[in-house]
Parts: C-alpha cells; sequence; structure tokens
C-alpha cells in the first residue's frame, strides 16, 4: 500500500491528536473537574434549569459554586468571564496552532502549491477547540454566547476559502465581540474576509451588483425579515458595498475595499439619500442597522429565545431591547436583563445536538480530545459551522425533535466507552456515593444527569426491566446511566 | 413513566401543533405514494427548463444563457434539449429524456407563491406551511394532509424526512419520522447488552409516542436488511441519490410509507454558477440522473407513485455580474408519476420582455404552487380536504394529473 504525502500528514495530524490527549491526560482530568469529595445534592428543577441555560450542561463543581452564591451572583460571576481563570482551557488549546494565524498563515498551510500542506488542518482544529472550550472552558456563558453568535452570524466552512478564512472570523469578529457590543460585532463581520466570501460579496461589483450579502445583512444579521427594508434598499445597500472584497495576491484572505470595482453613484438605503465616499458609504448603513429598533427588537427576541423560551416572554423582549437601544447594542447589558428577568419565566426547550452531548460529557467528567464527538455531531446534524445556509442552526425545539436514534447511539457508545480518545468518570464519580443498594446508586445517577432523583415507582421499574432483560447489578447500573441520557427528560434543558 | 421527572413535566403542550386533531377526518384508501422533493436555495429554473423560443432570453444571459437546441456554433452536448419547440432541457438534465418521452414527465413552469419578500427562510417557510402569510396554520401541508386523511395506517413509517430531522411541510399532528439512512438506524453493541439497552428504553420512552415509533422502526428496518439491498440501477453517489434509494427500498418493502420528503441543497447560486459546466449544472445532473434512476428502479410501481419537485422561488431573469444570478420570483415544478399528463410543459407563460416582467426583473407566477400540489392530494392520494390543507386559498385545476 501506498501512502500518498497528503495521507501521511493527516495520520501525522491524528497522532498529535492523540497524543495531545495521553500527554495532557492529567490537565483533562483536572479540567473534567477535581471529582468531588462529597455527594452532590439534588436541585430545585428552577436552579438545574436555570444552570441549564448558563452551561453548556452543568458539572458538579458548577452546582457546587451555585448552591453556594446563588443565582444573581452566578450570573455576574460569568458575565464579568475575563475574570475567570481559564488557564488550563488554553493549555489544552495550545497545540491548535492554527487558532492563533492570520489569513495568510492559514492559507500557506492550506495550499497544496507549498509544502507541508493540509487542507483539513484548519477546519479540523477549529471544531475541535471549539468542542473543547465548550466542554472544558470555565466561561461556560460566554462559550454559550459564543455559540449564539456563530449560529447569528453563520458560516458554511465548506464553501470556498471559508474552510480557513473562518479561523479568522472566529476569533477576531465572534470571540473578541461576543460579550462587547453589537455594532462592533456587525463592523467586524461585515469587513470579515470569510463572511464577504460565504455570501458572496468578493464578487459584488459596479457593472451588476451582487445582492447576497447586503440582503443577508439586513434580513439575517440586523433589521430581520419584516423590519422594514424593501427590494429597492437591498438593491441600493448592495451598490454601496460593491467593491467590498477579500485580499487575492501577495498577502492572501485580508478584507479590501476595491474603489475600482465600486459603483459611485448617489445611493439611498433606507430613505437616506448616501453620497458617494467609497468604502465609507457601507459603513453609514451599519451604523444606522445597528440602532435601529428593528434590530434591537430581533436581537433581544433571538437571545430571549435561546436563553428563555422558544416562544420568547414580550415582556423580557421589551425591555431587553430598550436596554439594547439605550446602551447602544451593549451585549452584556442586555444579556443580564435577560437572564435576571427571564430565567423565572423559561420553559423547557429541546437540546440541541452540541448541547445535549455536551450536557452528557459535562455531567460524566467526560475525559475527550473531541474528535470522536465530533462525528456524532455530524450524524446528529449540528456539526460545528457546517450549516449551509446563513440562517445558522434553529433554535426551536420542533427543529430538533426528529430522530432520537442517533442521540441513543451517542448515550449507549459513551457510557460503554466505546468512543475513540474519550472516556467517562461515572465510576469514579459514584465513588463518593454511599454505596448500599443499587437503588441508592441510580438515585444518584439520576440526580447527576437529570438534577434530582426519579420517583421511586419509575427508579424501581426501570431496574426491574433491565434486570429483567438478564443484566448483572454492575450492568444495570451502566445500562440505567445510558438510557437516562437517552431519555427523553435528558433531551430538554 | 417518565413523565413524572422534574424536568419532564413542565413540557408545555405543544404550542406549534394545530388544532387538526379535532376536524374530523376522511377516510379513504391509500391512494399514491407522494415523493416530495424540495430544492432549496431558490433554483435558477430559467436554466433548467429554458425557455430558447424567447429572444429576451438570451440578451437577459448573454454569458448564462443555455444555447438554442439548434444553435450550430455550439457542440450538440452543450445546447438545450428541446421539449416542445419552445421550452428544452438543460443538457445537464437529459437522464429525464426517458421518463418525457414515456410521458410519465410533466413541467409546470412559472409556477410559484405570492410571497415577494425574496427571503429563502421566509419563502421556504411560508410554502412548507402552504400559507400566504405568517397568520395561517403553523403546520405543515404535508402534516395537514396526513391529518385530515385517515388511510387506517398506524405505520411510524407512514411519512419520512429523509435527513436529520423532518421538514417543516411534514409537521402537524401526525407522527413522522426523520430517517438519516436506513443502514445507521440501529445501535451497536453486542446482543447482550442491547438486549438490556432496548428494555431500558422501552421503559424511559413508555407513553412517549416518538420514542415508541423509534423502536419501533428500528425493529422493522432490523428485518428488512438494508445492507444487502439491490437495486438493478444505479442512483447518483450522493445525498440524494441515498434519499431516493431509501425511498425505493422502503416503498418495496410495504412498511407502510405514503409519504416522502427529500430536500435538495445549494441552488443558492448567486455566484459563478456556470452555464454548461459547473456548480449549477451538477446539482441539475445529481437531481435529473437521481429522477431517472428511481424512475427506473420504480416502473413496476409507477402506477402508485407521485413525485414532485418544488423551491421556494426562481430567481432574477438577468444574470449578475458575478456569472451567477440573484434572488428572483416565478419558478417551475416537475411532477413525475403513472397518471401524469406528461410530454408537456404546463402553465401560461408570462414571458421575459419588456413590461412582463416583474419587480426588480423576475419571471411572474402564472400558476401558484397549491394548485399543483392540491391536484395531486385529490387526484392521487385521495383526499378531499383540501380546504383544511390549504385554508384561505381557493384552488384551481392544472390538470397536470390524469384523475
Amino acid at each position: 500500500m501506498t501512502l500518498s504525502r497528503r495521507d501521511f500528514l493527516k495520520l501525522g495530524a491524528l497522532v498529535t491528536a492523540s497524543a495531545v490527549l495521553s500527554s495532557c491526560a492529567p490537565v483533562y482530568r483536572r479540567l473534567a473537574g477535581d471529582l468531588p469529595t462529597v455527594p452532590w445534592a439534588p436541585l430545585t428543577a428552577s436552579d438545574f434549569l436555570a444552570l441549564n441555560r448558563l452551561t453548556f450542561g452543568p458539572r458538579v463543581e458548577e452546582r457546587a459554586r451555585f448552591t453556594e452564591i446563588g443565582l444573581q451572583n452566578y450570573i455576574e460571576e460569568q458575565l464579568a468571564f475575563d475574570s475567570i481563570n481559564d488557564f488550563d482551557c488554553e493549555l489544552l488549546l495550545n497545540p491548535f496552532k492554527t487558532l492563533n494565524m492570520d489569513a495568510n498563515e492559514l492559507e500557506g498551510i492550506s495550499n497544496q502549491l507549498f509544502d507541508g500542506y493540509d487542507r483539513d488542518k484548519a477546519p479540523n482544529e477549529l471544531r475541535q477547540a471549539t468542542l473543547i472550550r465548550q466542554l472544558y472552558s470555565k466561561r461556560q456563558l460566554y462559550e454559550v454566547i459564543v455559540e449564539f453568535w456563530s449560529d447569528h452570524f453563520n458560516i458554511f466552512m465548506e464553501k470556498g476559502n471559508c474552510f480557513y478564512l473562518k479561523t479568522v472570523d472566529d476569533r477576531e469578529v465572534i470571540r473578541k465581540h461576543a460579550m462587547g457590543n453589537f455594532r462592533d460585532l456587525v463592523w467586524a463581520s461585515a469587513h470579515s474576509p470569510a463572511m464577504l466570501t460565504y455570501l458572496d460579496n468578493q464578487a459584488n461589483e459596479k457593472s451588476h451588483p451582487n445582492e447576497n450579502y447586503a440582503r443577508e445583512l439586513m434580513e439575517l444579521h440586523t433589521l430581520s425579515v419584516n423590519g422594514g427594508y424593501s427590494q429597492q434598499d437591498v438593491m441600493e445597500l448592495a451598490r454601496c458595498l460593491t467593491g467590498w472584497t477579500v485580499k487575492e495576491h501577495f498577502w492572501l484572505g485580508d478584507f479590501a475595499f476595491k474603489e475600482e470595482l465600486h459603483d459611485q453613484g448617489v445611493k439611498n438605503v433606507l430613505g437616506r439619500t448616501i453620497q458617494p465616499s467609497g468604502q465609507s458609504e457601507a459603513e453609514q448603513v451599519i451604523e444606522q442597522l445597528v440602532t435601529h429598533p428593528s434590530t434591537a427588537h430581533f436581537i433581544a427576541t433571538k437571545l430571549t429565545r435561546r436563553f428563555i423560551a422558544d416562544e420568547p416572554p414580550q415582556q423580557v423582549v421589551e425591555k431587553a431591547a430598550q436596554t439594547f437601544l439605550d446602551t447602544n447594542g451593549d451585549i452584556q447589558s442586555v444579556l443580564r436583563v435577560i437572564l435576571l428577568d427571564g430565567l423565572p419565566l423559561a420553559q423547557p426547550k429541546y437540546k440541541r445536538p452540541a448541547n445535549f452531548a455536551l450536557s452528557a460529557l459535562r455531567a460524566l467528567n467526560a475525559e475527550t480530545d473531541g474528535a470522536a464527538i465530533n462525528e456524532h455531531l455530524l450524524r446528529m446534524g449540528q456539526s460545528y459551522f457546517n450549516h449551509p445556509t446563513p440562517d445558522g442552526y434553529p433554535d426551536h425545539s420542533e427543529a430538533w425533535q426528529g430522530n432520537l436514534m442517533p442521540r441513543w447511539q451517542f448515550a449507549f457508545e459513551l457510557i460503554r466507552n466505546e468512543m475513540k480518545n474519550t472516556k467517562h468518570n461515572l465510576n469514579a464519580l459514584l465513588d463518593v456515593v454511599p454505596t448500599d443498594s443499587l437503588q441508592a446508586d441510580v438515585d444518584a445517577v439520576a440526580s447527576l444527569l437529570l438534577g434530582a432523583p426519579l420517583e421511586r415507582f419509575t427508579r424501581d421499574e426501570l431496574i426491574d426491566s433491565v434486570s429483567k432483560a438478564g443484566a448483572t447489578p454492575e450492568e444495570t447500573l451502566q445500562i440505567i446511566a445510558a438510557s437516562l441520557i437517552a431519555s427523553p427528560a435528558f433531551q430538554w434543558r | 413513566m417518565l413523565q413524572t421527572l422534574p424536568v419532564l413535566h413542565q413540557i408545555p403542550n405543544k404550542s406549534w401543533m394545530p388544532r387538526l386533531a379535532f376536524v374530523p377526518r376522511n377516510s379513504a384508501p391509500r391512494g399514491d405514494t407522494l415523493v416530495v422533493i424540495f430544492l432549496r436555495g431558490a433554483a435558477d429554473v430559467l436554466n433548467m427548463v429554458v425557455p430558447h423560443g424567447e429572444d429576451a432570453y438570451y440578451r437577459l444571459r448573454p454569458s448564462l444563457g443555455v444555447p438554442r437546441p439548434d444553435d450550430s456554433k455550439r457542440k450538440k452536448e452543450e445546447r438545450a434539449l428541446d421539449l416542445d419547440g419552445f421550452f428544452g432541457f438543460h443538457p445537464s438534465m437529459s437522464a429525464l429524456t426517458d421518463a418525457w418521452i414515456s410521458q410519465q414527465l410533466a413541467i409546470i413552469h412559472a409556477c410559484g407563491a405570492p410571497d415577494e419578500s425574496r427571503s429563502h427562510f421566509k419563502a421556504m417557510e411560508l410554502m412548507e406551511r402552504g400559507v400566504d402569510d405568517e397568520r395561517g396554520p403553523a403546520s405543515g401541508w404535508i402534516g395537514r394532509h396526513l391529518a385530515t386523511l385517515d388511510t387506517g395506517n398506524s405505520s411510524p413509517l407512514r411519512a419520512v424526512g429523509m435527513g436529520t430531522r423532518p421538514q417543516r411541510s411534514l409537521s402537524g399532528s401526525v407522527p413522522v419520522s426523520a430517517l438519516r439512512s436506513i443502514t445507521d438506524f440501529h445501535l451497536g453493541g453486542d446482543a447482550r447488552a442491547l438486549q438490556q439497552m432496548r428494555a431500558a428504553l422501552s421503559t424511559v420512552y413508555e407513553g412517549d409516542v416518538m420514542g415508541q415509533d423509534t423502536l419501533s422502526i428500528m425493529d422493522t428496518l432490523q428485518q428488512l436488511d438494508p445492507v444487502n439491498y439491490q437495486s438493478k440501477v444505479a442512483y447518483p453517489d450522493s445525498e440524494f441519490g441515498l434519499a431516493l434509494k431509501q425511498t425505493a427500498m422502503l416503498i418495496k418493502a410495504e412498511v407502510g410509507l405514503e409519504v416522502s420528503a427529500i430536500d435538495v441543497g445549494g441552488w443558492d447560486t448567486h455566484f459563478a454558477q456556470g452555464s454548461v459546466n459547473g456548480q449549477m449544472p451538477n446539482l441539475m445532473k445529481d437531481l435529473a440522473d437521481g429522477m431517472a434512476a428511481f424512475h427506473a428502479d420504480m416502473q413496476e410501481y409507477m402506477s402508485q407513485l407521485t413525485i414532485v419537485t418544488m423551491s421556494e422561488f426562481g430567481r432574477r431573469a438577468s444574470e449578475n455580474g458575478s456569472l451567477g444570478t440573484d434572488h428572483g420570483h416565478g419558478s417551475m415544478m416537475m411532477v413525475m408519476g403513472g397518471h401524469v399528463d406528461g410530454d408537456k410543459v404546463h402553465g401560461q407563460w408570462p414571458g421575459l420582455g419588456e413590461g412582463q416582467l416583474v419587480g426588480p426583473g423576475d419571471l411572474a407566477v402564472t400558476t401558484d404552487y397549491r394548485d399543483v400540489l392540491s391536484e395531486i392530494l385529490t387526484k392521487r392520494l385521495n383526499n378531499p380536504a383540501i380546504d383544511s390543507i390549504f385554508s384561505n386559498y381557493q384552488t384551481k385545476p392544472v390538470n397536470v394529473l390524469s384523475g
């Protein structure tokens, strides 16, 4: 068998990835949470639900912290994400060198004209790093909001050069401004080579404008579809955006404005006359879009939907939208309103696949390098940066309720430790639980995964059905843990 | 029994579910199996079924236009395939010629929805719900079809969305299944552990329709032996090809399939879509090859099959500067099956000349997509409840189907 250079390099990357897990095993273990010394207490339904919204599913240590300082302080602690020490997680990300590269360097390692190229390195590392951050970062709320903006400003990594440009967008647009100001976020996104490429603005020229980005900037990023713009506004904004493109020579993959491709005429967008002024024409429109009441309402609605309920409570949306306008789009202030006012009104939401997988891994203090999890996310329908259309992965419960089988497969494989480079710590967690009976163990596992023990009758019925299928007590506990992850209750957060 | 769990008991009534459960259901024998193919992203239908008889088409598309069937300056394989002297297939759709000649394929041109937002997401949502605007019912048109017609079929595979989740058009009060791959639809592990897991799942999903359905589909499919399914025709090696092949397999296995919904993405071609070769021609080829393979594979079943294609809207009649097309309005549908008035382009052609285009320069809509769907539902699927499916819409006959 001949192994091409490319295959060899791929193999190299795999070896590195598994080396990461083994050499850093103590870090993973520490990150997976110092294993508790006392059993975890059950939580009230509302506390468990709040923790599920503020994190990708609570770990035992987060439950303890939450119980210690209370909801309000916990929210403030998480909002001040910069003051949370996240050194361990950063250490884990250290091997992923592409995360910090600029577009030109990324192009270099991805371009087959150069030695040592690897087309899959940048996208693979970004996907793996995203999972590791969501799983291990102590800045959970920050990671939750990063995921939110990654959907809002969705970029499909399989389109054109987005496979490497998205890494820059993730770092310089989404992560940089996720908890900052909405205006800066839109501004950065509009100048992002990945976004301009994804929505074809790199091909938007005066001879014939390309309307794709202009439309989605208004429809999906700011005003929303019924936010008060017309087809004429789309065409005029597209004219303003002519010449906004991506560098293609010498230094590749940076933003560029090409005067010679720009439409020099007068434009009229949203009732305002825009005098010819090159790059600043579209920038003037962006300033108008980000402070528009429709934008405030749209962003407030989407954030409230993500954190609180599929049908967002209107009083929370209105207060959040007002805060958005009052603070000129300060994301932390808007979030504070939504979480403090909204969490008491929260309704169950069906977990999206990544949330489902992460909450199981986090509850069980799993150790993983993330590669195998990404395979599962693909099967469940939510592989990172893999949504083809610019609306991002849906956020309604209904959109995800169709396909249970891959979730069951995940639960079953996880508990049986059949995923590559992935190991849960259920047994070690249970070591601190007084093990006087199988019933007590099942209560502890249910409390870990669902927040509280099962009703006694349900618990006994479950134990009974598994034993009848011929399981030993040890197998019974294992199967029950898997079935609880697969259960309807665990699908909701 | 897990309804008593602390989290689960708070799950609200599923508010998206329509109140159709209370509408008296018509009962009728099962009609055709319906396969709905949705071309996501607004397909450029003017380059799929080319109006080669229209000069304006070539004026609007100097680079993208597909050469006339008699354009002697171009190679034969680069020219449109004439259908009726005015319209022609894009050459990459040549695989559909057999179905066309055998009169089992019809085209309805210039059809679509009244919505003029030119937003993919709004247009798709309205079209899948089968409504004019946001005020209509939240369920999908297929969901309402299933809910209003009792065919005596309780199969969990009555309606299947091929993919990771069921399409919006399927949502409603009747449970539907999402099926990405039949061969993947099982739990791994050794038989012993599997049996234990099945017992546990059946307990935690007691009383949960979707969970019980998943378990019974798992059991049903296990008996089908999908890995060893052989077909005499070769389907394209694509997600679409796989979805059609699996639909064929479910029909042949007689597991109660009434509706299969299949998505084909990638039609949002703003940039370098390609005229004769390239991105969009590749998509057309996949579509046509897939449909042709299905047609060949299902010959014996064609008299009980109707296949329809649709897209949320069409694209601008003129090409843009990046050799693509921006969002337009009028679209096109294809209907394939044993009872189609085939070998014919239906609908009224509005023309592409000055004063004939609408909005920023788009093909007008002369046939509402619901007219086509309602004809399929009444004539082929035995559902008379069109008023409940497309409420507040008066359907008009298209006569694309024989009764």
